[in-house]
Protein backbone atom coordinates (compact mmCIF):
# COMPACT_ATOMS: atom_id res chain seq x y z
CA UNK A 1 0.00 0.00 0.00
CA UNK A 2 1.21 3.48 -0.67
CA UNK A 3 -0.21 6.86 0.12
CA UNK A 4 0.69 8.48 -3.19
CA UNK A 5 -2.88 8.74 -4.45
CA UNK A 6 -4.53 9.47 -1.12
CA UNK A 7 -3.88 13.09 -0.28
CA UNK A 8 -5.72 13.00 3.04
CA UNK A 9 -3.77 9.97 4.23
CA UNK A 10 -0.50 11.55 3.09
CA UNK A 11 -1.28 14.72 4.97
CA UNK A 12 -2.14 12.82 8.14
CA UNK A 13 0.94 10.60 7.99
CA UNK A 14 3.21 13.58 7.30
CA UNK A 15 1.75 15.45 10.28
CA UNK A 16 2.02 12.46 12.62
CA UNK A 17 5.58 11.75 11.49
CA UNK A 18 6.57 15.34 12.27
CA UNK A 19 4.72 15.33 15.60
CA UNK A 20 6.30 12.01 16.47
CA UNK A 21 3.28 9.85 17.15
CA UNK A 22 3.98 7.68 14.12
CA UNK A 23 6.19 4.86 15.37
CA UNK A 24 7.65 1.49 14.73
CA UNK A 25 6.95 -0.08 11.36
CA UNK A 26 4.67 2.74 10.23
CA UNK A 27 7.48 5.24 10.83
CA UNK A 28 10.05 3.12 9.00
CA UNK A 29 7.65 2.66 6.08
CA UNK A 30 7.05 6.38 5.78
CA UNK A 31 10.81 7.00 5.82
CA UNK A 32 11.17 4.65 2.85
CA UNK A 33 8.33 6.36 0.99
CA UNK A 34 9.67 9.84 1.51
CA UNK A 35 13.03 8.85 0.01
CA UNK A 36 11.55 8.62 -3.47
CA UNK A 37 8.60 10.92 -3.00
CA UNK A 38 9.87 14.51 -2.80
CA UNK A 39 6.34 15.82 -2.43
CA UNK A 40 5.80 13.73 0.70
CA UNK A 41 9.16 14.96 1.96
CA UNK A 42 8.01 18.55 1.43
CA UNK A 43 4.80 17.90 3.36
CA UNK A 44 6.81 16.52 6.26
CA UNK A 45 9.19 19.52 6.16
CA UNK A 46 6.18 21.83 6.16
CA UNK A 47 4.84 20.13 9.26
CA UNK A 48 8.22 20.26 10.96
CA UNK A 49 8.26 23.98 10.26
CA UNK A 50 4.77 24.40 11.70
CA UNK A 51 5.49 22.47 14.90
CA UNK A 52 9.20 23.23 15.34
CA UNK A 53 8.72 26.53 17.19
CA UNK A 54 7.11 24.59 20.08
CA UNK A 55 10.67 23.73 21.08
CA UNK A 56 11.02 27.33 22.28
CA UNK A 57 9.00 26.29 25.33
CA UNK A 58 11.54 23.64 26.29
CA UNK A 59 13.81 24.48 29.21
CA UNK A 60 17.41 24.69 27.97
CA UNK A 61 19.87 22.44 29.81
CA UNK A 62 23.60 22.92 29.27
CA UNK A 63 25.06 19.60 28.10
CA UNK A 64 28.26 18.34 29.77
CA UNK A 65 31.47 19.59 28.14
CA UNK A 66 32.37 16.07 27.04
CA UNK A 67 29.62 16.19 24.41
CA UNK A 68 31.46 18.86 22.40
CA UNK A 69 34.78 17.06 22.88
CA UNK A 70 33.24 13.91 21.45
CA UNK A 71 31.75 15.80 18.52
CA UNK A 72 35.20 17.23 17.76
CA UNK A 73 36.74 13.82 18.05
CA UNK A 74 34.23 12.18 15.77
CA UNK A 75 34.69 14.88 13.17
CA UNK A 76 38.45 14.59 13.44
CA UNK A 77 38.75 18.26 14.31
CA UNK A 78 41.67 17.70 16.63
CA UNK A 79 44.03 15.57 14.65
CA UNK A 80 43.91 16.95 11.14
CA UNK A 81 45.02 20.52 10.69
CA UNK A 82 42.03 22.60 9.83
CA UNK A 83 41.83 24.68 6.71
CA UNK A 84 40.60 27.54 8.86
CA UNK A 85 43.50 27.08 11.22
CA UNK A 86 45.77 27.18 8.20
CA UNK A 87 44.29 30.56 7.42
CA UNK A 88 45.39 31.75 10.82
CA UNK A 89 48.90 30.47 10.18
CA UNK A 90 49.01 32.31 6.89
CA UNK A 91 47.98 35.52 8.57
CA UNK A 92 50.75 35.01 11.10
CA UNK A 93 53.63 34.38 8.71
CA UNK A 94 53.07 32.99 5.31
CA UNK A 95 56.51 32.06 4.00
CA UNK A 96 55.71 28.43 3.30
CA UNK A 97 52.37 29.17 1.68
CA UNK A 98 53.87 31.89 -0.44
CA UNK A 99 56.66 29.58 -1.53
CA UNK A 100 54.07 27.04 -2.56
CA UNK A 101 52.22 29.70 -4.52
CA UNK A 102 55.40 30.80 -6.26
CA UNK A 103 56.14 27.25 -7.36
CA UNK A 104 52.63 26.81 -8.69
CA UNK A 105 52.50 30.06 -10.59
CA UNK A 106 53.45 30.09 -14.22
CA UNK A 107 56.35 32.43 -14.91
CA UNK A 108 54.96 35.87 -15.60
CA UNK A 109 56.12 37.61 -18.73
CA UNK A 110 56.28 40.99 -17.03
CA UNK A 111 58.39 39.55 -14.28
CA UNK A 112 55.95 40.77 -11.62
CA UNK A 113 53.63 38.18 -10.20
CA UNK A 114 49.97 39.02 -9.85
CA UNK A 115 49.22 40.59 -6.52
CA UNK A 116 46.42 38.47 -5.16
CA UNK A 117 46.79 34.76 -5.49
CA UNK A 118 44.53 32.00 -4.27
CA UNK A 119 45.37 28.32 -4.39
CA UNK A 120 42.36 26.07 -3.97
CA UNK A 121 42.79 22.43 -3.06
CA UNK A 122 40.63 19.39 -2.95
CA UNK A 123 40.27 18.66 0.78
CA UNK A 124 40.12 14.92 0.11
CA UNK A 125 43.42 14.66 -1.72
CA UNK A 126 44.96 17.88 -0.33
CA UNK A 127 46.16 18.55 -3.86
CA UNK A 128 45.95 22.04 -5.35
CA UNK A 129 43.51 22.09 -8.24
CA UNK A 130 42.78 25.75 -9.03
CA UNK A 131 44.87 28.91 -8.97
CA UNK A 132 43.18 32.29 -9.20
CA UNK A 133 45.12 35.52 -9.48
CA UNK A 134 44.56 39.21 -10.06
CA UNK A 135 46.76 42.28 -10.23
CA UNK A 136 46.22 44.70 -7.35
CA UNK A 137 44.65 47.39 -9.51
CA UNK A 138 42.94 45.00 -11.93
CA UNK A 139 39.37 43.81 -12.08
CA UNK A 140 40.26 40.72 -14.13
CA UNK A 141 40.61 37.56 -12.05
CA UNK A 142 42.47 34.85 -13.95
CA UNK A 143 41.60 31.29 -13.10
CA UNK A 144 43.81 28.36 -13.98
CA UNK A 145 42.59 24.78 -13.68
CA UNK A 146 45.50 22.59 -12.61
CA UNK A 147 43.49 19.42 -12.80
CA UNK A 148 42.02 18.63 -16.21
CA UNK A 149 39.41 16.45 -14.50
CA UNK A 150 37.56 19.49 -13.15
CA UNK A 151 34.48 19.38 -15.30
CA UNK A 152 30.80 19.14 -14.44
CA UNK A 153 27.82 18.50 -16.65
CA UNK A 154 24.36 19.86 -15.96
CA UNK A 155 25.70 21.89 -13.02
CA UNK A 156 27.92 24.88 -12.50
CA UNK A 157 31.04 25.58 -10.48
CA UNK A 158 30.79 28.85 -8.63
CA UNK A 159 33.76 30.69 -7.17
CA UNK A 160 33.27 32.49 -3.84
CA UNK A 161 35.21 35.04 -1.87
CA UNK A 162 35.05 34.28 1.86
CA UNK A 163 35.54 37.65 3.53
CA UNK A 164 37.00 37.88 7.03
CA UNK A 165 33.65 39.30 8.18
CA UNK A 166 30.35 38.64 6.53
CA UNK A 167 28.88 36.23 4.10
CA UNK A 168 30.50 34.61 1.08
CA UNK A 169 30.44 36.76 -2.09
CA UNK A 170 30.06 35.19 -5.49
CA UNK A 171 32.87 35.95 -7.92
CA UNK A 172 31.14 34.15 -10.79
CA UNK A 173 30.92 30.79 -12.50
CA UNK A 174 34.02 29.07 -13.77
CA UNK A 175 34.47 26.47 -16.49
CA UNK A 176 37.06 25.48 -19.08
CA UNK A 177 35.45 28.05 -21.38
CA UNK A 178 35.26 30.79 -18.77
CA UNK A 179 38.58 31.30 -17.02
CA UNK A 180 38.60 35.07 -16.62
CA UNK A 181 36.15 36.64 -14.21
CA UNK A 182 35.48 40.31 -13.71
CA UNK A 183 35.69 41.56 -10.13
CA UNK A 184 33.19 44.17 -8.93
CA UNK A 185 36.10 46.50 -8.13
CA UNK A 186 39.89 46.43 -8.35
CA UNK A 187 41.41 43.47 -6.53
CA UNK A 188 42.67 45.69 -3.71
CA UNK A 189 39.04 46.47 -2.86
CA UNK A 190 37.48 43.14 -3.85
CA UNK A 191 40.00 40.80 -2.29
CA UNK A 192 41.75 42.90 0.34
CA UNK A 193 39.64 41.54 3.21
CA UNK A 194 39.30 38.04 1.75
CA UNK A 195 41.54 35.44 3.37
CA UNK A 196 40.10 32.54 1.38
CA UNK A 197 38.23 31.47 -1.76
CA UNK A 198 36.03 28.45 -2.29
CA UNK A 199 34.33 26.66 -5.17
CA UNK A 200 30.91 25.13 -4.70
CA UNK A 201 28.82 22.91 -6.93
CA UNK A 202 25.64 24.74 -7.89
CA UNK A 203 22.60 24.27 -10.13
CA UNK A 204 23.25 25.20 -13.75
CA UNK A 205 23.55 28.97 -13.99
CA UNK A 206 24.77 29.38 -10.41
CA UNK A 207 23.36 29.59 -6.93
CA UNK A 208 19.73 30.74 -6.97
CA UNK A 209 20.08 32.37 -3.54
CA UNK A 210 23.28 34.38 -3.90
CA UNK A 211 24.87 32.17 -1.25
CA UNK A 212 26.54 28.80 -1.70
CA UNK A 213 23.88 26.10 -1.78
CA UNK A 214 25.75 23.03 -2.99
CA UNK A 215 28.69 21.10 -1.58
CA UNK A 216 31.96 22.97 -1.32
CA UNK A 217 34.45 21.18 -3.55
CA UNK A 218 37.62 23.23 -3.19
CA UNK A 219 38.89 25.82 -0.78
CA UNK A 220 42.13 27.59 -0.22
CA UNK A 221 43.87 30.68 1.10
CA UNK A 222 43.92 33.91 -0.86
CA UNK A 223 47.08 35.88 -0.16
CA UNK A 224 48.50 39.20 -1.18
CA UNK A 225 51.62 38.51 -3.13
CA UNK A 226 53.90 41.47 -3.59
CA UNK B 1 16.05 34.40 24.52
CA UNK B 2 16.75 32.41 21.39
CA UNK B 3 19.48 33.81 19.16
CA UNK B 4 18.12 35.48 16.02
CA UNK B 5 17.60 33.11 13.11
CA UNK B 6 19.73 35.26 10.80
CA UNK B 7 22.76 34.96 13.05
CA UNK B 8 22.36 31.18 13.20
CA UNK B 9 21.90 31.04 9.42
CA UNK B 10 25.24 32.76 8.98
CA UNK B 11 26.89 30.22 11.28
CA UNK B 12 25.37 27.27 9.41
CA UNK B 13 26.51 28.76 6.08
CA UNK B 14 30.04 29.18 7.34
CA UNK B 15 30.04 25.70 8.84
CA UNK B 16 28.98 24.44 5.41
CA UNK B 17 32.18 25.95 4.03
CA UNK B 18 34.24 24.10 6.61
CA UNK B 19 34.54 26.88 9.19
CA UNK B 20 35.05 25.03 12.47
CA UNK B 21 34.99 28.15 14.61
CA UNK B 22 31.55 29.02 13.22
CA UNK B 23 30.40 25.47 13.94
CA UNK B 24 31.62 25.77 17.50
CA UNK B 25 29.67 29.03 17.89
CA UNK B 26 26.62 27.29 16.47
CA UNK B 27 27.04 24.54 19.06
CA UNK B 28 27.41 27.06 21.85
CA UNK B 29 24.31 28.95 20.74
CA UNK B 30 22.04 25.94 20.29
CA UNK B 31 23.21 22.92 22.29
CA UNK B 32 21.46 23.75 25.58
CA UNK B 33 18.09 24.05 23.87
CA UNK B 34 18.59 20.88 21.86
CA UNK B 35 19.90 18.96 24.86
CA UNK B 36 16.76 20.04 26.70
CA UNK B 37 14.62 18.73 23.83
CA UNK B 38 16.46 15.37 23.81
CA UNK B 39 16.40 15.01 27.61
CA UNK B 40 12.64 15.46 27.75
CA UNK B 41 11.99 12.85 25.10
CA UNK B 42 14.59 10.28 26.16
CA UNK B 43 14.50 10.93 29.93
CA UNK B 44 18.03 9.59 30.32
CA UNK B 45 21.04 11.87 30.33
CA UNK B 46 23.40 9.27 28.84
CA UNK B 47 21.09 8.68 25.88
CA UNK B 48 20.47 12.37 25.38
CA UNK B 49 24.22 13.03 25.31
CA UNK B 50 24.76 10.30 22.75
CA UNK B 51 21.94 11.58 20.55
CA UNK B 52 23.10 15.18 20.83
CA UNK B 53 26.58 14.19 19.80
CA UNK B 54 25.30 12.25 16.78
CA UNK B 55 23.06 15.14 15.79
CA UNK B 56 25.86 17.73 15.75
CA UNK B 57 28.00 15.37 13.67
CA UNK B 58 25.04 15.16 11.31
CA UNK B 59 24.52 18.96 11.34
CA UNK B 60 28.18 19.46 10.34
CA UNK B 61 27.91 16.91 7.54
CA UNK B 62 24.58 18.16 6.24
CA UNK B 63 25.24 21.87 6.65
CA UNK B 64 25.89 22.22 2.88
CA UNK B 65 22.37 20.88 2.24
CA UNK B 66 20.71 23.35 4.62
CA UNK B 67 18.35 25.79 2.87
CA UNK B 68 17.38 28.88 4.81
CA UNK B 69 14.30 29.41 2.66
CA UNK B 70 12.91 26.04 3.76
CA UNK B 71 13.29 26.26 7.53
CA UNK B 72 14.81 28.43 10.24
CA UNK B 73 18.10 26.91 11.48
CA UNK B 74 16.61 26.08 14.88
CA UNK B 75 13.63 24.31 13.29
CA UNK B 76 15.99 22.34 11.07
CA UNK B 77 18.17 21.27 13.99
CA UNK B 78 15.22 20.56 16.29
CA UNK B 79 13.81 18.19 13.66
CA UNK B 80 17.15 16.40 13.39
CA UNK B 81 17.26 15.95 17.17
CA UNK B 82 13.62 14.93 17.60
CA UNK B 83 13.78 12.45 14.73
CA UNK B 84 16.97 10.94 16.09
CA UNK B 85 15.38 10.64 19.55
CA UNK B 86 12.32 8.93 18.12
CA UNK B 87 14.50 6.52 16.17
CA UNK B 88 16.48 5.84 19.31
CA UNK B 89 13.43 5.15 21.42
CA UNK B 90 12.57 1.53 21.53
CA UNK B 91 11.18 1.74 25.00
CA UNK B 92 8.67 -1.00 25.66
CA UNK B 93 7.98 0.23 29.19
CA UNK B 94 8.14 3.97 29.37
CA UNK B 95 9.06 5.35 32.74
CA UNK B 96 6.26 7.33 34.34
CA UNK B 97 6.10 10.93 33.20
CA UNK B 98 6.91 13.66 35.58
CA UNK B 99 4.96 16.86 35.62
CA UNK B 100 6.50 19.26 33.26
CA UNK B 101 5.90 21.38 30.26
CA UNK B 102 2.69 19.64 29.34
CA UNK B 103 1.03 19.87 32.73
CA UNK B 104 1.77 23.56 32.92
CA UNK B 105 0.52 23.91 29.36
CA UNK B 106 -2.62 22.27 30.59
CA UNK B 107 -3.09 24.01 33.89
CA UNK B 108 -3.42 27.26 32.01
CA UNK B 109 -0.58 28.83 33.92
CA UNK B 110 1.25 31.27 31.69
CA UNK B 111 4.54 29.31 31.45
CA UNK B 112 5.26 27.66 28.12
CA UNK B 113 2.44 29.16 26.05
CA UNK B 114 3.36 32.65 27.20
CA UNK B 115 6.96 31.85 26.31
CA UNK B 116 5.86 30.77 22.85
CA UNK B 117 3.83 33.93 22.44
CA UNK B 118 6.92 36.06 22.90
CA UNK B 119 8.93 34.27 20.22
CA UNK B 120 9.00 35.74 16.73
CA UNK B 121 8.50 32.39 15.08
CA UNK B 122 6.26 30.84 17.69
CA UNK B 123 3.66 33.54 18.41
CA UNK B 124 1.25 32.36 15.71
CA UNK B 125 1.67 28.77 16.83
CA UNK B 126 0.95 29.74 20.45
CA UNK B 127 -2.26 31.52 19.44
CA UNK B 128 -3.37 28.50 17.45
CA UNK B 129 -2.52 26.10 20.29
CA UNK B 130 -4.68 28.19 22.60
CA UNK B 131 -7.51 27.79 20.11
CA UNK B 132 -7.50 23.99 20.38
CA UNK B 133 -9.65 22.00 22.75
CA UNK B 134 -7.73 21.34 25.94
CA UNK B 135 -7.43 17.58 25.37
CA UNK B 136 -6.26 18.06 21.77
CA UNK B 137 -3.66 20.53 22.98
CA UNK B 138 -2.56 18.19 25.75
CA UNK B 139 -2.20 15.22 23.41
CA UNK B 140 -0.15 17.24 20.92
CA UNK B 141 2.05 18.69 23.66
CA UNK B 142 2.70 15.25 25.18
CA UNK B 143 3.62 13.89 21.77
CA UNK B 144 5.89 16.80 20.85
CA UNK B 145 7.65 17.45 24.14
CA UNK B 146 7.75 13.95 25.59
CA UNK B 147 7.81 11.86 22.44
CA UNK B 148 4.78 9.78 23.33
CA UNK B 149 3.36 7.47 20.67
CA UNK B 150 -0.39 7.03 20.19
CA UNK B 151 -0.36 3.95 22.44
CA UNK B 152 1.63 5.75 25.14
CA UNK B 153 -0.71 8.73 24.94
CA UNK B 154 -3.68 6.43 25.44
CA UNK B 155 -2.05 4.85 28.50
CA UNK B 156 -0.99 8.15 30.00
CA UNK B 157 -4.34 9.85 29.44
CA UNK B 158 -6.30 6.68 30.32
CA UNK B 159 -8.41 6.91 27.19
CA UNK B 160 -9.08 4.40 24.41
CA UNK B 161 -6.50 4.41 21.62
CA UNK B 162 -9.05 5.42 18.99
CA UNK B 163 -10.16 8.43 21.02
CA UNK B 164 -6.61 9.67 21.48
CA UNK B 165 -5.82 9.21 17.79
CA UNK B 166 -8.86 11.30 16.93
CA UNK B 167 -7.77 14.11 19.27
CA UNK B 168 -4.34 14.18 17.68
CA UNK B 169 -5.70 14.07 14.15
CA UNK B 170 -8.32 16.77 14.69
CA UNK B 171 -5.95 18.89 16.73
CA UNK B 172 -3.32 18.83 13.98
CA UNK B 173 -5.90 19.62 11.30
CA UNK B 174 -7.19 22.59 13.29
CA UNK B 175 -3.68 23.76 14.00
CA UNK B 176 -2.91 23.72 10.31
CA UNK B 177 -5.94 25.69 9.21
CA UNK B 178 -5.43 28.17 12.03
CA UNK B 179 -1.77 28.70 11.07
CA UNK B 180 -2.75 29.18 7.44
CA UNK B 181 -5.25 31.86 8.45
CA UNK B 182 -2.57 33.61 10.47
CA UNK B 183 -0.45 33.61 7.31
Amino acid sequence: MNCRDKPELRERLAAEYALGTLRGRARERLKRWMRDDPELMNEIRAWETRLGPMAEAVEPVAPPARVWRQVEQRLDFRTKSSFWKTLGLIAGGAAAALAAVAVLLPPQREGIPASYVAVLSDPKTQRPVIVASAGRKDTALHVKLLDPAIRVTGRSLELWALPRDGKPRSLGLISEQKLTLTLAAAADQSLGDVPALAVSLEPQGGSPTGQPTGPVLYTGPCVKYW
Amino acid sequence: MAPPARALEGLVERAALGDRAAFRSLYQATSAKLYGVALRILRRADWAEEVLQECYVSVWRHAPDYRAERAAPMTWMTSIVRNRCLDWLRRPNPEPLEDGVLESLESGNPGPLALLEQGRDSAALARCLRGLEARQRQAIALAFFDGLSHAELARHLREPLGTVKTWVRRGLARLRSCLELQG
